[in-house]
């Protein structure tokens, strides 16, 4: 959503072509960042002229301040339609940073992982409009991500397995 | 003017900008480098918002008030006092990632 999928296209301006094809995963209800998304890869494809992407779409896993108990039923749903996605795909490397989204997608990759069917490599970036508390995402990732990336001093402090950077978007 | 896909144009044209305190918005403005007053809405408050405009205000990069104080905020405020924003650095995570997957 919004600014997510604004922070995470600056997140991908410096990649190299190795990080391709490019599969982004969007909510169902997201009307605004595919037009986005396209208009990054378009931009791309002008100097990079083999670059590839898709886009899928999942049903959101959770609204804004939906309360917990039919979160947990939503997010599952939203696992168990994420699996055969993530199978599909097979990604060597999941970025995310923080929408509903991306909990079940990670959460899916992470079980494929455990089955020993694939071993992605998870790294979440927190947003930067977090400076002193996680997301719920945040928090749940933190677990089950490879790389945990924050952009703000407080939150390293908080959460000593996370990496610091500075700010990168 | 309510939902305009981009307020760029009126951004590039301001002198002085007054917004919530929406990460995108704080953002977009100060990397264009307006000075910036961003109004707590104290009734709707999302806590998580707070963070990034009480941080930017610490840093020295925005001024910050709320609805019932801005009138003063806008009679006593130094705009030279603000510093100037610098850019987020994209290129130190992809070179993590690079490290990451042995691509240096």
């Amino acid at each position: 959503t919004g600014g997510h999928t604004t922070e995470i296209l600056r997140l991908l301006s410096c990649l190299s072509e190795s990080y391709s094809p490019r599969h982004y995963v969007l909510a169902d209800s997201d009307k605004m960042s595919e037009a986005k998304i396209r208009s990054f890869e378009q931009k791309r494809a002008e100097t990079f002229s083999e670059s590839q992407f898709s886009l899928d779409r999942i049903p959101r896993s959770r609204e804004v301040r939906q309360p917990w108990i039919s979160s947990v039923v939503t997010t599952l749903y939203s696992i168990l339609y994420s699996l055969p996605l993530t199978y599909k795909r097979k990604p060597d490397l999941i970025l995310c940073n923080g929408p509903g989204t991306c909990v079940p997608v990670c959460l899916s990759a992470f079980l494929l992982g455990l089955l020993r069917i694939k071993r992605t490599i998870i790294v979440y970036v927190e947003s930067i409009c977090r400076v002193e508390t996680l997301s719920l995402s945040g928090k749940i990732l933190y677990y089950f991500s490879d790389y945990f990336i924050v952009q703000w001093p407080d939150l390293k402090k908080k959460y000593p397995k996370s990496v610091y950077l500075g700010r990168i978007v | 003017f309510r939902f305009k896909d981009s307020l760029a144009e009126e951004l590039q044209s301001a002198d002085l900008v007054i917004s919530h305190a929406g990460a995108g918005s704080c953002l977009e403005t100060l990397e264009k480098g307006k000075p910036l007053i961003v109004v707590i809405n104290d009734k709707l408050m999302d806590n998580h918002q707070l963070e990034l405009a009480k941080q930017l205000h610490r840093d020295g990069y925005v001024l910050y008030c709320n609805c019932s104080t801005l009138v003063e905020t806008l009679q006593s405020m130094d705009l030279s006092a603000l510093k100037p924003f610098p850019p987020g650095q994209p290129e130190k995570f992809a070179s993590f990632l690079d490290k990451v997957f042995g691509l240096q």
